[in-house]
């Protein structure tokens, strides 16, 4: 027994020593990533949800259960942003992404001279800064003074009051929204574009397919997942629209172009009413956390 | 929250870049003796550039104290004001200027964001300040700011262009009589009367309500903090813009500020109904239109009403977390409480004091030759001595003002009525602040 228990010792005594080594280092290399996540990330995703439940009177924060929530439910400037947001979403998205998609075509095309030059005229506007982007179309579209109606009034058309009308200034934040967009989605697509198959278009061709055949019955369920992937973050990302009707418009006029993004700041920020703002914060992430889950559902199951 | 974190972050990384400066100027000087050492002050353009002024002459009077006055910029400063105190005071300057707009706010909100200045000696400066200052810097004893501007309301308006139409400015009585004369004006020289920022592009594009409001005493809340956004004061207010918009009288300044300044240089419209230190801004702006400007008080709403009101006013505070309050406040008091510091930054920029005792200095009493040879210190001085009229900001300021400027901006672009528009605002905020509305 004893010699046994002598002999099974040291052996079990280094691995002993020897597995928690190995089980801990991996855990040292995650650390400072795990810690940074759970400071910046999980620390004030719980923190928000924790205040959506005080209002902010003055010096107290008092408790106050779901009451945020009931006055979102019957906030009009909520309903307001939420339309705002709706109409970008149904109507710039799927106009940017079909440019997109149009553009990733161009692209590739092996036709093409300075085929990298011009993608990266098309990408660049996706790194210009927030200040750089606002300025541009301030200037661009200033109603007595910019570019865009100095170009018009040479057409003889009248200037248009971009900025300063209710439907205009609709119109102007999309154009940015597809300016500053665009560029980044088509890439996406070009990377798909150049990982499909060049055999299934021989193929298409031996059976007498045509460019447009092509595109419909190759390009376009090639896409499907990155279109999918594409139309997910466009979403995510319109319905947390906050630059560009921050620098553009400033949500006016009227609240026209005003985000829910926008109201979470302006609730936030300038109203320094963080209970009401993390409300409207939690009420975003449950609408794009639906929206999520129905797109996946509508196209994923295709793919 | 992507595009929001973004910005955040940014707005954070600033602040801790700020913050390490401040470190890094406070390191040597804290362990100086006396507890001194160095400070930092957070202002904007003109007043920034005045107080850098004024540095060598304090650090010659308080040598142990270094100062480093930076200019933030407004509105950038508010964000990054707000941003601090919601922080903690985490990074925040030890001296900041703050807005009677955004005053209340900070001090309801952030209970120990601001210094209570009276154990520091605020005290004995009371009755110092222009009337209504003192109760609008102070709350249940507390003082948290020492006033620095008292801005009433004034009527720049370029005389050459009325006197080519025929009439004179000085003798018109009330706001109507305005209207017609700005009719004759534009038919004559084809010159607009004035301008405002119709879609709301910038936050302050209600100036001209909210003084049309102050003249008859009233504003967006009462002193017992109700909404008083559908009251008859009100309704006038904006009838008198809408009438001045439906007569072609108002020129669209979209864009906020830098539409207006190009406005003046352009001299497309004859009027700004701006408060005392706009004054500087004009004769900065177009140097060789001397002479061809006046001032007056602006007329009044009623016949035979008011034609003073503080429009506004900004203060220095020192903040809560600063390491050293006590040289925070002797630079707060020495830029604000020495008549000759207040002249100098009169005569630098035109900035209007509240310390009255600054107003014995002969400056205030010449004859301006910009202003075509009007002593306008005395104009904007009658208005001081006249009753103030305590304008009540409270902590929803912000909130309320966006519904009136979205009100205004209905009334502007789609000939909105008045009364219902601010029937609607009124109701907006109430819902979104729980306050009382008084109709």
């Amino acid at each position: 027994m004893t010699a046994l228990a002598s002999r099974a010792a040291p052996a079990k005594a280094t691995r002993v020593r020897r597995l928690p080594a190995m089980k801990v280092a991996p855990y040292l290399w995650v650390l400072p990533a795990v810690a940074l996540f759970a400071i910046f990330k999980i620390y004030p995703i719980v923190w928000s949800f924790w205040l959506s439940l005080f209002r902010t009177d003055g010096a107290l924060q008092t408790f106050a259960g779901a009451a945020n929530y009931q006055r979102l439910v019957a906030d009009p400037l909520f309903w307001t942003a939420l339309r705002n947001t709706g109409v970008i979403l149904v109507v710039q998205v799927p106009l940017m992404l079909a440019v997109a998609v149009a553009l990733a075509v161009a692209l590739n095309s092996p036709l093409l001279r300075f085929r990298g030059f011009i993608r990266l005229g098309f990408f660049l506007p996706m790194i210009t800064g927030l200040v750089a982007y606002g300025l541009l179309f301030a200037v661009l579209l200033n109603p007595q003074s910019g570019l865009v109606n100095w170009v018009l009034g040479l057409a003889g058309i009248p200037p248009v009051p971009w900025l300063t009308d209710t439907l205009w200034a609709r119109i102007a934040l999309g154009l940015a929204l597809t300016w500053h967009y665009t560029g980044y989605n088509a890439v996406i697509f070009l990377s798909r574009l150049q990982a499909l198959p060049k055999d299934l278009y021989d193929a298409a061709a031996v059976d007498g397919a045509g460019g447009w055949h092509r595109f419909r019955h190759v390009t376009v369920p090639g896409l499907r997942p990155v279109i999918l992937l594409t139309l997910v973050m466009s979403t995510i990302g319109t319905l947390q629209l906050f630059d560009e009707p921050y620098v553009l418009t400033n949500g006016g006029p009227d609240n026209s172009t005003l985000t829910v993004g926008l109201y979470l700041y302006n609730n936030g920020f300038r109203y320094l009413d963080f209970g009401y703002a993390s409300a409207i914060a939690y009420a975003l992430a449950v609408i794009i956390g639906i929206l999520g889950i129905v797109q996946f559902r509508v196209l994923g199951e295709r793919t | 929250m992507a595009h929001l974190d973004r910005r955040r972050f940014l707005q954070l990384g600033a602040l801790a870049a700020a913050g390490g400066a401040l470190s890094a100027c406070g390191g040597g000087g804290s362990g100086a003796a006396g507890g001194t050492g160095k400070i930092t002050v957070w202002s904007w353009q003109g007043p920034a550039a005045m107080m850098k002024q004024l540095v060598p002459a304090f650090e010659k009077a308080f040598p142990a104290i270094k100062v480093d006055v930076q200019d933030i910029g407004n509105p950038a400063i508010w964000d990054k004001i707000t941003a601090g105190l919601a922080a903690g005071g985490q990074g925040l300057a030890d001296v900041l200027h703050i807005g009677v707009d955004y005053l209340p706010a900070y001090v309801e909100k952030f209970p120990d964001g601001l210094a209570d200045l009276v154990p520091l000696g605020a005290g004995k400066h009371k009755t110092a300040f222009a009337q209504g200052m003192w109760e609008t810097v102070s709350r249940d004893g507390k003082v948290y700011a020492l006033p620095w501007e008292a801005n009433s309301a004034g009527f720049y308006y370029r005389a050459d262009l009325f006197e080519k139409a025929g009439v004179d400015v000085e003798t018109l009585q009330t706001w109507d009589e305005v209207i017609e004369a700005g009719i004759k004006l534009k038919e004559k020289t084809g010159v607009q009367l004035l301008g405002i920022d119709k879609p709301a592009s910038q936050a302050d594009s209600a100036n001209l309500f909210q003084m049309l409001l102050q003249l008859q005493d009233s504003f967006y809340f009462d002193m017992q903090g109700n909404v008083t956004l559908d009251t008859p004061q009100a309704v006038t207010a904006l009838t008198i813009i809408k009438k001045l918009n439906d007569a072609g009288l108002v020129a669209d300044m979209a864009g906020g500020w830098n539409t207006m300044i190009s406005s003046i240089k352009k001299g497309s419209v004859a009027v700004q109904a701006m408060p005392t230190w706009f004054g500087g801004i004009i004769e900065e702006t177009v140097p060789a239109e001397q002479g061809k400007w006046k001032v007056r008080l602006p007329p009044a709403v009623v016949p035979g009403g008011k034609v003073s009101a503080t429009v506004n006013s900004t203060h220095l505070a020192v903040a809560g977390t600063s390491e050293d309050k006590a040289a925070a406040y002797a630079f707060a008091e020495f830029v604000l409480t020495r008549p000759e510091n207040q002249v100098a930054i009169y005569k630098g920029k035109g900035i209007a004091p509240a310390l009255m005792k600054a107003y014995d200095d002969p400056v205030f009493h010449e004859a301006s030759e910009f202003f075509s040879g009007q002593k306008k210190g005395e104009v904007f001085l009658d208005a001081l001595k006249q009753p103030s009229y305590v304008t009540n900001y409270s902590a929803d300021y912000p909130r309320a003002l966006k519904a009136v400027t979205d009100a205004q901006s209905k009334v502007l672009l789609k000939g909105a009525d008045p009364a219902t528009v601010l029937k609607e605002a009124a109701d907006l905020v109430g819902q979104q602040t729980g306050r009382k509305v008084l109709r």
